[in-house]
């Protein structure tokens, strides 16, 4: 029988976006069937009576107090879920009032004031990014460097040192991580679980982490290690030593490697690593072909394949109904997440057609100008980002080249990638709609949603959003390229 | 003797309502803390000392660019209010003494109603595209559903907005109201929604500006006196002040900007200032900006602004 358990606090004053977050944070927590933090003002108790979830405590809160409301499945359940609540609202990160409010102009400073921080983000120009990564280091903090731009001379003498250390040096260059739950840079809300992720790129880990919270089941870590990490210069420094944590760690039962191909010697020193382990990895090195695998670990193409790999099917995209075409025959895809637009390489290679793009994939054409074939675009590559924002928290970036694609009569169909979570823009299904709102003739526009309905903004909904706006959403980026094929009868 | 304070933030700017706070009020306590701003309270009166870029306010006083990072760690203390001075936990305070006095300005001159129409019916689709479904913008252009799989915010604000709305057109066509049925349409959206403001207010606050901005003054008393007479006990007591300040006819400068450029016609600028008014608020004012002037726009005999024009 389902238990309904209400907390208050007397005189909390949250803002509504932070409560709004926290709240789908819990109600997709495991056995809980609704959940719902508010302001106890009579007119809140009406909608909290009206989701079943006022309880006595609840209808007894003032106008001034905010209620934890929640129903769950069984009493474990509802218990778990109201302590998840109080460390969410008790986290000073989780506020957003008091999150920034700490601010700090050194990172000496920040440390006095929070003395127990193990982790330094650091977001500064390329060309300060290494000295701030090193005053971090030397107050041993791990370090995740989210700026780009820094030499890979730097970054390998910078990991060469933070590996003497016993530190961790996240990047150059990377977007995405989350460690012991906490999102950092462009991430996901996911649940946690007993899946470590190490992805030399940003939305690689959003999408594999999101199929596998799609599929019910979570991350204990997932590490970004930056691009190039893999590459010789660097050794895979980050990368080995991701391996290690997860490995020691009694919570990670099974290990996805995601990463573009290494270079041959570091492809040989990272999979000697994985062949020591017990556990079974996954191992996406994206476009690469003949990589031999040691016995604990298997091969995984894409990363919807990465993620099936391990927790099964996470997606279906039969159920597709792809209408007639209204064009030529030609794709054009638009990408906000660079490895989303190599894995859409993939998938089109696999199927046996020519692609040309940006950032070819091994077997991909680069592209010419000329857009007489196939062609994928990464719109958060250097040439479109220079001077301007990243398409993933200004979806904008993408109107231009959407417009022409749409005006294009060669082109049949248009494929797009929307990513959400922490960091990106608040609304890009919305934006995507507005843009496409009264256009008379048009393409078919095929795109996948990279997140989760716990995110800052519910993939429930920024999916409907797109269906509203008569665009073809599929299950993963991969099953959206799978679908644009189709549609043009290549497959 | 106890030594002075180690910061002296200047105060810029000052609302009407926060000078006479500071003048009124000897002690205070700080009862939130954001991430841009501050309020002390005192009794039901609160006092928000913030960044310009909250924007100016009546209850507001603006500090120094950045001058706040210091001073985050007061929630909870008590403030000593005196001599245009505001002194938090003896460490901090607040200079009022070359503060500006801001006020709200002139309203711009009510369009013609055909052009009234067609602003509303622009803002209408804009709402429809662009409002956070969070919010109560898209319950008063019909796109929330009162189903039962709709959110239960939206399931349950549709027919209180519907009940203001037949409130606010009988007011603007001269229909005679009873004290009870003017605070039945106003009651149900007070403290409705979830945050520091609730969507309802904010809504509520968009309302009577509006009929304010319209010149419809007897509407707006009508709603002022009704949102008084309801008031205690249904919302928090920060907005609480709010609603009372609107009810006064003080409302904020982002407010003022937002329905000044609808009035113009000038529909994205006012879209995209409203979406930095918090998460929902900047809409929610919409929401209710949009259902006065719609029934201000309507086909009707004469209302009463416009009988007095027209006679």
């Amino acid at each position: 029988m389902s238990v309904i358990l209400n907390e208050v606090r007397r005189a909390t004053y949250l803002d509504s976006i932070v409560l709004m977050r926290i709240s789908r944070q819990i109600a997709a927590l495991p056995g809980v069937e609704e959940a719902g933090l508010i302001i106890g003002t009579p007119a809140n108790k009406v909608i909290l009576r009206d989701a079943k979830i006022l309880g006595q405590e609840g209808s007894a809160a003032e106008p001034g107090d905010l209620i934890i409301a929640l129903r769950a499945r069984d009493a474990r359940a509802a218990d778990a879920a109201l302590l998840e609540a109080r460390r969410l609202l008790d986290q000073p990160s989780a506020l957003g009032t008091t999150a920034a409010i700490e601010s700090s102009r050194t990172i000496r400073a920040a440390l006095q004031r929070l003395p127990d921080a193990n982790l330094a983000l650091i977001s500064v120009p390329g060309d300060f990014a290494v000295v701030e990564a090193r005053k971090a280091m030397e107050l041993g903090l791990h370090v995740m460097i989210f700026s780009d731009n820094v030499p890979i001379a730097d970054e390998a003498a910078l990991k060469q040192d933070a590996r003497d250390r016993g530190l961790f040096v996240m990047g150059p260059d990377c977007g995405t991580a989350i460690i012991g739950g906490v999102p950092l840079g462009f991430a996901n809300v996911v649940p946690t679980g007993d899946i470590g992720i190490i992805g030399a790129s940003g939305t690689g880990i959003q999408e594999v982490s999101c199929l596998i919270a799609r599929a019910s089941r979570g991350i204990t870590h997932a590490i970004g290690t930056g691009g190039r990490d893999l590459k010789a210069e660097v050794g895979a420094i980050t990368t080995l030593m991701a391996i290690d944590a997860l490995d020691a760690d009694d919570r990670t039962e099974h290990i996805v490697l995601i990463s573009k191909p290494p270079a041959a010697s570091v492809a040989r020193s990272v999979l000697d690593r994985v062949a020591k382990s017990a556990k079974p990895f996954t191992i996406c090195f994206l476009g690469a072909t003949d990589v031999a695998l040691p016995a604990n670990a298997r091969s995984a193409t894409t990363l919807k394949a990465a993620a099936e790999l391990v927790v099964g099917e996470v997606a279906d995209s039969a159920k597709l109904r792809l209408p007639p075409l209204n064009g030529g025959r030609l794709i054009r895809g638009l990408f906000a997440g660079g490895t989303l637009c190599s894995e859409a390489q993939i998938v089109f290679r696999q199927a046996g057609l020519a692609v040309m793009s940006n950032v070819p994939v091994p077997g991909a054409s680069a592209t010419t100008g000329a857009h007489d074939g196939h062609v994928l675009i990464d719109l958060g590559d250097d040439e479109f980002t220079r001077g301007r924002p990243h398409p993933m928290f200004e979806p904008g970036v993408r109107d231009a080249p959407l417009a022409e694609a749409l005006a294009d009569p060669g082109v049949g169909v248009v494929l797009l990638d929307i990513v959400l979570g922490y960091g990106g823009h608040p609304d890009p299904a919305g934006h995507l709609a507005a843009f496409l709102a009264g256009r008379q003739r048009r393409p078919m526009i095929v795109a996948s949603v990279t997140g989760t309905d716990a995110d800052p903004q519910p993939r429930e909904t920024q999916v409907q959003t797109l269906a509203e706006a008569g665009v073809i959403v599929a299950g993963s980026n991969a099953d959206a390229a799978e679908a644009a094929i189709a549609a043009i009868g290549a497959r | 003797m106890a030594a002075g304070p180690d910061l002296v933030v200047p105060i810029l700017r000052s609302g009407i309502l926060a000078r006479q706070f500071c003048e009124r009020v000897g002690f205070a306590n700080v009862e939130a803390v954001f991430e841009r701003c501050f309020y002390l309270r005192s009794g039901d009166d609160f006092l928000c000392i913030g960044e310009p870029d909250i924007g100016n306010g009546p209850i507001t006083l603006i500090a120094n660019p950045g001058s706040l990072a210091t001073v985050r760690s007061v929630a909870g203390q008590a403030a000593l209010v005196c001599n245009e001075r505001i002194t938090i936990a003896n460490s901090v305070r607040f200079a009022l003494d070359q503060s500006e006095l801001w006020r709200l300005f002139d309203w711009p001159v009510c369009p013609p109603l055909d052009r009234l129409t067609d602003t509303c019916a622009a803002l209408a689709l804009r709402v429809a595209t662009d409002a956070p479904r969070e919010g109560l913008a898209r319950c008063v252009i019909d796109e929330c559903e009162t189903a039962g799989s709709a959110p239960p915010l939206g399931r349950i604000a549709r027919p209180r907005v519907a009940l203001l709305e037949r409130w606010v057109s009988g007011l603007l066509d001269g229909r005679a109201t009873s004290a009870i049925a003017s605070r039945e349409a106003v009651r149900g959206l007070i403290g409705l929604g979830p945050g520091l403001t609730p969507s309802g207010d904010d809504l509520l606050i968009g309302a009577l500006s509006a009929l304010d901005a319209v010149g419809e003054s007897e509407a707006h008393a009508a709603m002022a006196r009704a949102i008084i007479d309801v008031l205690p006990g249904l919302t928090t007591p920060l907005s609480a002040g709010f609603l009372r300040a609107a009810a006064a006819g003080h409302v904020g400068e982002n407010l003022c900007k937002i329905l000044s450029l609808i009035m113009t016609g000038d529909i994205d600028a006012a879209i995209a200032l409203a979406g930095k008014v918090g998460h929902s608020s900047g809409w929610d004012m919409i929401a209710g900006i949009l259902t006065t002037l719609r029934i201000v726009a309507a086909p009707r005999w004469a209302s009463a602004a416009h009988a007095v024009a027209f006679s």
